[in-house]
């Protein structure tokens, strides 16, 4: 198993610098190779993981199950934005295509690997250090397009994100203090050390610190107030790093915030960072109900999307039981293909009619044959319509709640989702579906194109994250309950 | 209870404190060339902060943070944002959103609010400088301030890295043993933000030929 | 043979004349360095002494306009300042008979009704530079209160009490007093407040001709005489006074007597006028190497000191500083 890990680190990394060097075509087969061998090598983890405490290699790696959990996630749509990246990119209308492609086949597979490595480090430094990788390379590649929209994007992306990464670093900091009261001056910050002392942790700091990571690591997570970056870089990025910085970003900084309430129930108990979890999960589920009514952006639509699932996930953690957990974690994987396929839906979508303003195209399906009625799908997957993976995840986040005596918590939590389900699909239909002119839009309807798909590699990838969902949601293979079982029990909610 | 620090932790006090007074004055410095020397300033205070504790408290490796500190924050980072500024011909900074007596007002509320919300939290021990700690948690509160309320490229950038200085601060105090690998990998991503910044700035220059942020106003809802 | 110990009461009448006499010596010696520094030799020493004599035996010119209080204003003020040095450790590092009278904020009061009374007697005057200074000495007055009442906070906060022999004496005890923050920015906030009290670059020039840029002494422009000299030789004390109080409570509360000995109080007043002489001189410095800021600037740099004042304050409040 460690040669495994060391390879998920070493590839990635490698297929980056490779990419930035190599033409475009081989690039292109060089990225989708790499995402499914990641895929697989993540998967590979999967057995060992679930009966194993921890994996180690050296003191820089470690994989428990709850990193598998979120390791997985991210593999997994790494493979399916390479295949993406595949059919968009060759449409690319950008004239200097090989320079722009280079670089965005390096940026790409450097985003992914950053983002691989944070499940697979060691520490809450590391931790940290990976995730602000995370948050240069992708700011590059937001702005990537050029654009005055894409450059004022990734400049707010960039500028809230880095402060919110500095309370981050506060949090980390704080954490460290915290920890000098069990282990002296100076040791190193690894997961299990922390764990281990976590008990005898000075309570006052360890609250300071859980306050500060939600708010820091929330702000990238999208959680409410601090999502202010997040509809803006989701919709001005190209489509597969909107599709990634959905999927797997946000979850990989909920991981990140997963490890501090680790170390914070240990040292305070539990009903501490519930609370936290279930203001800032309240707020984002509430506000970004609200916002889905009124979007005319299919990007930005799915934006605020995220900030909702980010805070079902958030209201998961805050009631506590097992069971909620258990669907935490299963919401994660989730997400990460109902969210991808719906970015590459969309992104099929804005290339074919060529505009981006949705409000404008009506008939979708008829356009596109195939990627149509995908990404209707994976918009009910997104509103939690069984057979989806969502259904299953939110069900056992709703029963865990209700069985957890958070009534309240549950019935808001259903409320919300149900207005966010009347948002998304509203606009879905109208553009996909429905046929009909709408008077008042500015510019007119755009003619229909002719039938056809975009490119197979777009439908390929939709359908590997329709196939995901649809695994997760009728039968999840029993590997992976064990798994999120085991990463239950390591968050400290033993079955 | 008034417990007197010893001279070295009120030296760290002082030293944070100038901190914060270096994060107001960025706050109303009206040209940006002067905001980025009053920067290189506070990171030099930084600066002799580490040397002050690696010698205080006997951790050599520190003295290594602080030769990096001053060759990145001191000359790197100020040298490549004044050589922006020359290029982009740019000398006043946009006009802010509210007026220096407003914004001073403002900065002295939240950062009483931080040096509140630190007292508040009852970290304080004999070994934890909790004033330090306050007055560097301050002047990150104030560096929020700085950016939201400066509205041009330059100023928003150089409140991110102040606000990374008075973090420095904080973990220079409180953290003092933190293992030298992870100080340098926060420094080496510094870096790597600097260079983002200076590309992102760039291109922001390149496109609205000015430095101000009212240009961007277009994404929204 | 004189009697070995000084009565309390005797002191207390010596830091009084202390002030009374060694003001106009202490203004003299700076007007000379100020002058060394410019490369002019400067006027003697004495000369304020022969000014005030001077104008005390000229007439009174009084405007038909005026009232009383245009001739009862600077006599207010000079009694006002003249009750000051009662209150604050001049001499002794000890309380006097009369020294509990009044704590930090009775001394700043009635330091501020002095300015009050000169400012009243200005705009009696009718005169409108007179008028303009006073106005203006009122208006950035406003300003400077705030600061001195955080920095009386910041004692009080450090000493738990308001007193000023308190705080000279916490000050003394030990050397990790003095590099505390919150006594460094205190101490700090309170000399940028006496240089803009004292009228010093880069708030006034205070020995310019020029009445648009005049505050503190646009408001004697009309008195003359007798009235004048009172002016004038009260705005010598009311520095010395501050002089006195940065450097005896903030600064360096050293030299001063701890009993009533003869020699013990003869060194409490000849290192009071060496200290005083000293930090006139770091004035006179200020004053050579800065220009003075324009009146709508002058807001910020009080600002810069309220600042200093209430972080003071904050961290004091946070843990002892």
């Amino acid at each position: 198993m460690p040669a495994v890990m060391v390879a998920l680190v070493v590839l990635p990394f490698g297929v980056s610098v490779a990419t930035f060097f190599l033409p475009v075509p081989a690039s292109r087969v060089l990225s989708v190779l790499s995402g499914i061998a990641a895929f697989s090598l993540s998967l590979l983890l999967v057995p060992a993981a679930a009966d194993h405490r921890q994996i180690a290699v050296g003191s820089f790696l470690r994989v428990d199950a709850l990193s598998v959990v979120f390791l997985v996630a991210t593999a997994f749509l790494y493979a399916t934005t390479a295949l993406f990246t595949t059919g968009y990119l060759a449409l690319a209308d950008n004239p200097a295509g090989t320079r722009y492609g280079r670089r965005f086949y390096a940026g790409l597979n450097l985003f992914c690997w950053a983002m691989l490595a944070v499940p697979l480090v060691n520490g809450l430094a590391l931790l940290w250090v990976a995730i602000e990788i995370t948050t240069v390379v992708s700011a590059l590649l937001v702005a990537i397009d050029d654009t005055d929209g894409a450059t004022e994007a990734s400049w707010k992306y960039v500028l809230i994100a880095s402060l919110g990464l500095g309370i981050a670093l506060l949090a980390t900091i704080i954490m460290y203090y915290a920890g000098t009261k069990v282990f002296g001056g100076s040791y190193d910050l690894s997961y299990a050390t922390l764990l281990h002392g976590a008990s005898h942790f000075p309570p006052g700091a360890v609250r300071l610190a859980f306050v500060l990571a939600v708010l820091g690591f929330g702000t990238k997570m999208g959680l409410v107030p601090v999502h202010t970056w997040l509809p803006d870089a989701h919709s001005e990025a190209p489509t597969p790093v909107s599709a990634l910085l959905s999927g797997a970003l946000l979850a990989i900084c909920f991981y990140a915030i997963l490890r501090y309430f680790q170390i914070t129930v240990r040292a305070v108990g539990p009903a501490f960072p519930r609370t936290v979890f279930l203001i800032f999960g309240l707020a984002s589920l509430l506000l970004a109900a609200l916002y889905l009514l009124s979007q005319r952006d299919m990007k930005r639509l799915l934006a605020y999307s995220s900030v909702e699932h980010m805070g079902i996930l958030a209201i998961g953690m805050s009631f506590g039981v097992p069971i909620a957990v258990f669907g935490v974690l299963l919401h994660v994987l989730c997400h990460a293909a109902a969210k991808g396929t719906a970015f590459f839906g969309a992104g099929s979508v804005v290339r074919k009619f060529g505009l981006k303003d949705m409000s404008r195209i009506r008939g979708g399906i008829g356009a596109l044959p195939w990627s149509g009625p995908m990404l209707v799908a994976a918009v009910l997957a997104l509103s939690a319509l069984p057979p989806f993976g969502i259904f299953r995840s939110e069900f056992l986040i709703v029963s865990g709640g209700l069985s957890g005596s958070n009534d309240a918590g549950a019935a808001v939590l259903v409320v919300l989702v149900t207005v966010a389900f009347f948002g998304l699909s509203w606009f879905t239909t109208q553009t996909m579906l429905s046929a009909d002119v709408p008077e008042a839009s500015p510019g007119g309807v755009v003619a229909t194109p002719d039938r056809g798909e975009v490119s197979v590699w777009i439908v390929a990838a939709m359908a590997a994250g329709l196939l995901g969902l649809t695994i997760l949601g009728v039968h999840p293979p029993a590997a992976l309950s064990h798994l999120l079982d085991r990463a239950t029990t390591e968050l400290g909610v033993p079955r | 209870m008034h417990l007197v620090p010893s001279a070295y932790a009120g030296f760290a006090d002082v030293v944070a404190m100038l901190v914060l007074l270096t994060e107001f004055a960025m706050l109303r410095a009206p040209l940006l060339r002067s905001q980025v020397r009053i920067y290189a300033f506070q990171s030099l205070v930084v600066t002799g902060l580490a040397v002050d504790i690696a010698a205080a408290r006997h951790v050599p490796d520190l003295y290594t943070l602080a030769a990096l500190t001053f060759a990145l924050k001191v000359v790197l980072v100020p040298g490549v944002v004044l050589r922006l500024l020359r290029d982009a011909e740019a000398d006043l900074a946009g006009s802010p959103v509210l007026g220096v007596a407003s914004m001073v007002l403002i900065a002295i509320a939240v950062s009483a609010f931080g040096f509140f919300a630190v007292g508040s939290f009852h970290v304080q021990s004999a070994t934890l400088p909790t004033t330090a700690l306050a007055i560097a948690i301050a002047a990150a509160l104030v560096a929020f301030v700085l950016i939201i309320l400066r509205t041009d490229v330059v100023s928003q950038a150089m409140g991110f890295f102040s606000l990374e200085n008075s973090v420095s601060v904080a973990s220079l105090v409180v953290a003092a043993g933190l293992p030298l690998v992870v100080e340098v990998a926060f420094l080496f991503d510094l870096l790597v933000a600097v260079v983002v910044f200076g590309v992102i700035m760039r291109v922001h220059h390149g496109r609205t030929k000015t430095l101000s942020t009212d240009e961007l106003d277009r994404l929204k809802g | 043979m004189g009697p070995s110990v000084v009565a309390p009461q005797g002191i207390q009448a010596l830091q009084v004349a202390t002030i009374l006499v060694g003001s106009p010596l202490v203004s003299g010696v700076i007007a000379h360095v100020e002058g060394r520094l410019q490369g002019r030799r400067g006027p003697r020493i004495l000369q304020p002494y022969y000014d005030l004599a001077k104008l005390f035996r000229k007439e009174t010119v009084v405007t038909d306009e005026s009232s009383w209080v245009f001739l009862a204003g600077p006599v207010v003020a000079f009694s006002c300042y003249l009750i000051v040095p009662m209150l604050i450790p001049v001499l002794t590092t000890y309380g006097l008979p009369l020294g509990y009278m009044g704590d930090i904020l009775g001394g700043g009061f009635i330091l501020a009704l002095a300015g009050f009374s000169v400012a009243l007697a200005g705009t009696e005057s009718g005169a409108p530079y007179a008028q303009l200074g006073s106005s203006r000495a009122m208006t950035f007055g406003a300003l400077i209160e705030p600061t001195i009442l955080f920095v009386f906070f910041a004692v009080a906060l450090l000493t738990s009490t308001d007193l000023p022999y308190a705080m000279a004496a916490t000050v003394r005890s030990s050397t990790s007093e003095i590099v505390r923050p919150g006594h460094v920015f205190a101490a700090i906030a309170f000399f940028l407040v006496v240089l803009a009290d004292t009228g010093r670059i880069p708030v006034e020039t205070h020995s310019g001709t020029l009445e648009f840029g005049m505050i503190d002494e646009g408001r004697t422009l009309e008195h003359s005489g007798p009235q004048l000299a009172l002016l004038k030789w009260g705005s010598a004390m009311k520095q010395l006074i501050l002089y006195t109080i940065l450097i005896n409570v903030f600064v360096a509360p050293w030299g001063l007597a701890t009993s009533g000995s003869p020699a013990a109080v003869v060194i409490a007043i000849a290192s009071l006028i060496g200290k005083a002489v000293l930090l006139g001189c770091i004035f006179a410095l200020i004053d050579n190497l800065f220009s003075k800021l324009r009146l709508f600037k002058i807001t910020e740099f009080l600002a810069a000191a309220f600042l200093l004042a209430v972080l003071a304050v904050f961290v004091f409040y946070v843990k002892g500083g």
